[in-house]
């Protein structure tokens, strides 16, 4: 393959160039590469559809973990849905105090993501501090006994294997495996472009939290500007944490990030109006 | 329409004889013949025929991974009708950009698996399709089927599907007030034409609608899907298929020039690659008439003779006096019968008889009825 061509809508496509092929994987239903591209590095694909890039992961990564992270700011145990790229896992893993659980359907994507992404995990996943579980993620959170302050769901499109993840069922069996006061954020895909998950996504975690929102970040490779990441929490001053004390807590933290810092953490919360419309 | 009278060539030379002896002391028989070269000179030919038309291969007509690979190469583009057809397809990496899922009826399924393939374009032909794209429209691109019966179609496709030109107009604009934008027209005159006059009527009438809708509409139409119909030949006439397009070009000529022209052709590309190799298992007289008994039926590889109504050329490889005799299929069922009134000259148990132009709609409907062995499927 010399080019790849996103096929995610009709209309418009984004393509990139194949420099180097590192991994591809068709099975029955699935089709996975990782090629290097000049100017966005690896870059890994899934159906036709770019899941991640080297050059501009930190974006996605960063605001998915740090925002509820600090916002909470006494994490002590943490869930990862999904996210075998191991790009959630290297960041939550800075936060010294928090034991994290990751648990992904597939250990191949893991091994895959180890060998052919290794910027990603970053050796994350040899850290003791990470619990790592195969298991679908429906299944683990409706068997669940443990309670978690954070979950993170880095899952894929609504339209495939991570279909599961979008459902009211779901977010419900999540709500269970959260402490008092802790917060579930989710990848919710780029709503100009598909306005329904927004609307969608909204009215199944209101059914189960009281302060519903979404949060958003401009990832490069997610052709169509904001993405949103969902919001939802029982506990309403979570996202209105002072300045002040987000930058105490990322002081403290020392992430060394480079996309997230407390400003754009508040910031994020502000809505286009768009957006704003499908939240009634 | 009259009744497809079947060609018969008798005789071969004996560079002919001994290839399909030796295919057939090798393979074992009944065979399918696949020549690539013939997919690739009927593919080239198409494209010289419909220059500025893209291509999409109507995978129903032979869903045969050899005949894909040698699609993919030539850059077809492919005509999907199911997710079956979309398996076939990701197991040669086709990109879902180069598809286009044309099936009028869909469920919720075959939606998700088409777009998680990334084939992105559908076809629709009433409000409740449509509405079943609704949760996906950001993604799709629609295009709205349009049935114009035709007379001279040995198949008329547009009983089954397609709205009528009346209902254009109200369903482009339904769906323009459900957020859902129709990019185009599609149409199918039936296949197996005897003229492009079909084509040609449909063409205009397409572009009289769509031009009118243009000045109605806030994103204008610009596709056109002028389906499939061009014929395979079955009399043996050597199709010109230049000279078969010539109104079609100009008629594609009198559309604004940044409008995309698709077509779907299938039997046109695949009938000459594939020839069907036969034995005779058998042979008794009855009232008086000779009959043979090949090994392969219209529960096999002649099942186009009950769903397409095709009468495919047949070849022995023999000359001699010829007396009107019955050819008849391997299984029990008295309906697999070949030919009931088939001149041949007298012929012996494991003689072969030859099927040409046998690619479209014969393997590709075929059953498993008594169980029989299925034709082995030869690459050349």
């Amino acid at each position: 393959m010399k080019y790849f061509k996103e096929t995610l809508y009709d209309a418009v496509c984004q393509e990139f160039r194949v420099d180097k092929m590192y991994f591809e994987q068709k099975t029955e239903h699935q089709h996975l590469m990782i090629f290097h591209n000049a100017m966005l590095g690896r870059v890994m694909t899934l159906d036709g559809i770019v899941q991640t890039t080297e050059a501009d992961e930190f974006m996605y990564h960063e605001m998915l973990t740090h925002v509820p992270i600090l916002a909470h700011g006494a994490v002590k145990k943490l869930l990862i849905i999904g996210g075998g790229d191991g790009g959630i896992l290297r960041e939550v893993l800075k936060h010294e105090s928090i034991d994290v659980t990751q648990v992904e359907i597939d250990k191949a994507v893991i091994d895959m993501a180890i060998e052919y992404l290794p910027k990603h995990s970053d050796s994350a996943y040899d850290n003791p501090r990470a619990n790592i579980v195969i298991d679908d993620g429906m299944a683990f959170v409706k068997n669940c006994s443990e309670k978690f302050d954070v979950i993170i769901v880095d899952g894929t499109d609504p339209i495939g294997p991570g279909e599961v993840l979008f459902t009211e069922d779901f977010y419900a069996q999540c709500k269970n495996c959260l402490n008092e006061g802790g917060v579930i954020v989710t990848q919710n895909g780029v709503p100009f472009l598909q306005i329904e998950e927004v609307k969608n996504t909204y009215q199944r975690l209101n059914q189960h939290y009281t302060d519903a929102t979404f949060y958003t970040v401009a990832v490069p490779t997610y052709y169509g500007g904001l993405m949103t990441l969902a919001w939802a929490t029982n506990n309403a001053e979570l996202r209105n944490v002072s300045l002040d004390t987000l930058e105490q807590r990322f002081k403290s933290a020392n992430l060394n990030s480079r996309y997230y810092n407390p400003a754009i953490h508040l910031a994020a919360f502000a809505l286009p109006q768009y957006i704003v419309n499908q939240l009634d | 329409m009259t009744d497809p009278i079947r060609t018969v060539l008798y005789g071969a030379s004996d560079k002919e004889i001994s290839f399909y002896q030796s295919l057939v002391e090798k393979h074992g028989s009944p065979l399918l013949l696949f020549d690539s070269s013939k997919l690739k000179q009927q593919y080239r030919a198409l494209q010289q025929a419909l220059p500025n038309v893209d291509l999409f291969y109507a995978i129903k007509a032979l869903p045969q991974i050899d005949a894909l690979k040698e699609l993919d190469e030539l850059e077809a583009g492919f005509d999907v009708a199911s997710s079956g057809e979309l398996d076939i397809l990701l197991s040669l990496k086709v990109s879902g950009r180069r598809t286009i899922h044309t099936h009028p009826v869909k469920s919720d399924k075959d939606i998700r698996d088409a777009l998680r393939f990334g084939s992105t374009t559908f076809v629709i032909d009433n409000l409740d399709e449509l509405k079943k794209l609704q949760p996906y429209r950001g993604r799709v691109g629609i295009l709205l089927r349009v049935s114009f019966r035709s007379e001279n179609a040995k198949v008329d496709l547009s009983k089954k599907f397609g709205c009528t030109e009346d209902e254009v107009a109200n369903i482009i604009l339904q769906a323009e007030q459900l957020g859902l934008h129709i990019k185009g027209l599609s149409f199918h005159v039936g296949s197996q034409c005897e003229t492009s006059d079909q084509h040609v009527a449909a063409i205009h009438s397409c572009r009289d609608m769509m031009l009118e809708l243009n000045k109605k509409v806030k994103a204008p139409l610009s596709i056109l899907d002028i389906g499939g119909g061009f014929p395979a030949d079955y009399a043996l006439e050597s199709i010109d298929i230049l000279e078969f397009c010539k109104p079609i070009r100009a008629a594609l000529e009198s559309l604004p020039d940044d409008w995309h022209i698709y077509a779907e052709p299938g039997r046109y590309l695949i009938a000459p690659a594939v020839t069907c190799v036969t034995t005779i298992i058998g042979k008794s007289i009855r009232y008086g008439m000779p009959w043979y008994y090949i090994d392969d039926g219209v529960y096999g590889s002649f099942s186009g003779k009950i769903f397409d109504h095709a009468e495919y050329p047949l070849q022995v490889l023999t000359e001699g006096k010829t007396s009107t005799s019955v050819l008849a299929g391997p299984t029990c069922d008295s309906i697999d019968i070949i030919d009931e009134h088939i001149e041949l000259p007298e012929l012996n148990i494991g003689d072969l008889i030859i099927g040409h132009q046998m690619g479209a709609y014969t393997a590709a409907t075929r059953t498993r009825f008594n169980l029989l062995k299925e034709a082995k499927f030869i690459v050349l």
